[in-house]
């Protein structure tokens, strides 16, 4: 995508470049264009295209059998009455919220603890990186499921210690908790990406801060974090859309119902649910452009705050 | 090598040759209403179940098969939940099988907005059904299913649970408060070990039953909800005393155990359902035996009780093959033999004809003895409930669970759903 740009630049230049060299670039660029043609039609046909058409659905009503009906932006004001709407917003946001640094946090600490040379270092880093492997997958989802029910392991493993909340799954007040440990537990991937940033930390810097007398502490808050803190960006910012679109395991865990008493309704979960269950494709369709709005937002934010603590190398701040 | 030219050529003979090929297909197909034993016709066929009705459905196919040698039967099957997402998207594309299985719930969502075949333009022997029955499968006039079988609403038990407890087994007829003790009774007795049932006042269809007791019909014919919030009240609270108590399975057991049901798991005493679950029940628990009665009601005289078709037949209305459809229906619904390969599994064949030429033993007899029992309390079925049925009963479950959890109180559980129906049906208008 980013040679197309220039590529097309180079072919309409006309005036002050040589004939040939101009036409050198028009078969340049239609090689580009040639060889990017595969994605480039995949892309139109199965992202773009669809898209437009749900962006026109999402102002219809819709239900499959019949052409869909205009009604402008009803589908869009009926949302914010709609108290399921809310509760997923609501359910979706709490675990983002929380999920989201405490999956990051997790991952930063054991990219650290697995940055040192040790015996075995491979090892461990695959170890720790398998769940988020396998963590989206339906087994997974249904493992999780029999181990946090009645009796189940975490229930045995917590009576030991005279906590008696019995299973989870079934509880409205643990099914959060609950996911939050599923998506904590699936840290592999953002870990990697750490242990790349923090292999590119000079270690003179660390052992100029062991000079001058600095602990542990400081050298996290004044070396690592600065030194880190681009691919602190990245990570945050790919794990906190990510956690926005989560489905497969909570339409596994609460089979596709959102249930205990709503608590695992997320939003997704409900958007899928009145489009295919409820065949009201139009206010799927509204919901799911209003998640990419709010995405784009938050992303907005991101990049907008991201000046006062993001440090990039080479930059005088 | 590839030139240019070239390639646009084949593309171009590729194309029209396709479009010829096409056209053939068309021509071929509405000349050809009807196939030989040389050049048979095929239908397509599909339904849900697992694959102990797809063993069955395979036999009822080759039999139909070796008797009409013209017509060939393409069977395809799915799980329930997938199978109607998948006939949405199907009849959006205009491309819905020749033949489906399909459940009273969708009958409107799809008969009404044209996607089904009327069945009384086409030859389908009827005489051998109840004719109370056939109007569940009508809208306005026109016949959209035919039943291949029926399913009543009963209350299950487990003798030797009862028996353990020191029980005496009920004989069925009970009012609510008769009912209500009789759950309280087992709770009590087991120490909470063994839950008397599940909240039958979450169960859409035993809400229908007790309307129906009361004389209320659920939907008028004009597709708006024929109670009102009170009547909605007043069936939530007959189980207020017993939620939160012995007497009834706690939400968060329920909800652990689905997809399993809790009677099937052996948590509770009794559950309130279809009679044609009995196989499937028999199976989860793993006990020896189970017995049926029929629901409580505080009319001795009116157990509201109906026989409802626990599966229809019906085609599309786009079908290229009307008279291999028609044939292909018939036969499933009226061959004695059909009924001898799928015995209870769909439901008691509602066919006179289907039914004789078929033996029941053991569990299946079961099944045929309790909707014999019952049969002169039994009412019409009920017209094919409104578009959209499907999503209402789902969050009547889903209200009344929130009602168990102490999320929603009655009023607000009735608002609620009340919301959502009015909601939907607007929608749909």
């Amino acid at each position: 995508m980013t040679s197309s740009p220039t590529l097309s630049r180079r072919s309409t230049t006309s005036g002050p470049a040589p004939l040939r060299k101009s036409r050198q670039g028009g078969a340049d660029a239609r090689a580009g264009y040639t060889f990017l043609l595969p994605w480039l039609l995949g892309f139109i046909a199965l992202t773009v295209g669809p898209m437009i058409s749900s962006l026109y659905l999402s102002f219809t009503n819709y239900n499959l059998f019949e052409p869909p009906k205009w009604i402008g932006l009803d589908n869009y004001t009926t949302l914010f009455q709609d108290e399921r709407f809310l509760q997923s917003v609501g359910v979706t946001v709490g675990y983002v919220v929380f999920g989201t640094p405490l999956k990051l946090a997790a991952a930063l600490a054991v990219a650290m603890l697995l940055n040192s040379k040790r015996r075995g270092q491979g090892f461990y880093r695959s170890a720790f990186y398998a769940p988020s492997l396998i963590g989206a997958s339906v087994s997974i989802a249904i493992v999780w499921k029999a181990m946090f029910g009645d009796n189940g392991p975490v229930d045995q493993g917590l009576s030991i210690f005279g906590i008696n909340l019995g299973g989870w799954v079934g509880n409205p007040a643990m099914t959060m908790p609950m996911f939050i440990l599923l998506t904590v537990w699936q840290f592999g991937a953002p870990m990697v990406i750490f242990l790349a940033g923090l292999k590119q930390i000079p270690n003179e810097l660390y052992e100029a801060a062991s000079m001058d007398g600095a602990g542990p502490v400081r050298k996290f808050f004044n070396i690592t974090w600065p030194m880190l803190s681009p691919v602190i960006f990245f990570n945050l910012l790919m794990e906190t859309i990510h956690a926005f679109q989560i489905f497969a395991s909570a339409f596994i865990i609460s089979n596709g119902e959102g249930g205990p008493a709503g608590s695992t309704l997320f939003y997704t979960l409900y958007l899928y649910l009145r489009g295919f269950s409820d065949f009201r494709m139009g206010y799927a369709s509204a919901m799911a452009w209003l998640l990419v709005i709010v995405v784009g937002i938050i992303t907005l934010i991101f990049f907008r705050t991201s000046k006062s603590w993001v440090h990039y190398s080479g930059d005088s701040k | 090598m590839i030139n240019r030219r070239h390639f646009l050529t084949t593309v171009a003979v590729g194309t029209a040759s396709a479009g010829v090929l096409a056209a053939c297909g068309t021509g071929s197909s509405t000349s050809g209403q009807t196939g030989s034993a040389e050049n048979p016709v095929t239908i397509n066929y599909t339904w849900w179940g697992n694959d102990d009705r797809a063993e069955r459905t395979r036999k009822a196919i080759a039999l139909f098969e070796s008797k009409n040698p013209d017509i060939k039967v393409n069977g395809n099957f799915t799980d329930f939940a997938g199978y109607w997402q998948k006939r949405a998207t199907e009849a959006a594309g205009g491309g819905l099988p020749d033949v489906m299985q399909w459940d009273l719930s969708y009958l409107r969502d799809y008969g009404q907005r044209n996607q089904l075949l009327d069945l009384s333009t086409v030859k389908i022997n009827t005489d051998a059904f109840e004719k109370s029955l056939l109007p569940s499968g009508q809208i306005k006039g026109k016949t959209y299913g035919i039943p291949t079988s029926t399913n009543a609403f009963a209350v299950y038990y487990d003798p030797a649970k009862l028996a353990s407890l020191g029980i005496a087994e009920p004989d069925g007829t009970w009012t609510y408060k008769e009912f209500n003790d009789f759950l309280t009774e087992v709770g009590s007795k087991s120490n909470g070990a063994l839950f008397g049932g599940t909240d039958y006042t979450g169960v859409w269809w035993m809400f229908n039953v007790w309307l129906r007791q009361n004389n209320i019909e659920a939907f008028t014919s004009e597709g708006k909800l024929g109670f009102t919030k009170d009547d909605l009240k007043k069936w939530w609270n007959l189980t207020a005393g017993l939620r939160g108590t012995p007497a009834i399975v706690s939400e968060e057991r329920v909800t652990q155990l689905a997809p399993k049901s809790p009677f099937g798991s052996n948590v509770t005493a009794t559950e309130v359902t279809w009679d044609n679950f009995m196989a499937g029940y028999l199976g989860d628990s793993g006990a020896k035996e189970l017995k049926l009665v029929p629901v409580p009601s505080d009319d001795p005289d009116n157990l509201g009780l109906f026989l409802k078709p626990s599966m229809l037949m019906v085609a599309s209305a786009k079908t290229k093959f009307k008279d291999a459809a028609a044939r292909f229906i018939d036969f499933m619904v009226n061959d004695p033999e059909v009924g001898q390969i799928f015995k209870t599994s769909r439901g008691v064949p509602a066919s006179k004809t289907q039914r004789d030429g078929t033996t029941f033993e053991g569990t299946d007899k079961i099944v045929v003895d309790y909707e014999t029992s019952i049969s002169q309390y039994l009412k019409d079925a009920p017209e094919p409930p409104i578009v959209g049925f499907g999503t209402l009963e789902s969050s009547f479950k889903r209200i009344a669970s929130d009602l168990n959890y102490g999320k929603l109180d009655i009023n607000g559980a009735t608002d609620a759903w009340f919301k959502e129906a009015e909601d939907l049906i607007k929608q749909n208008a």
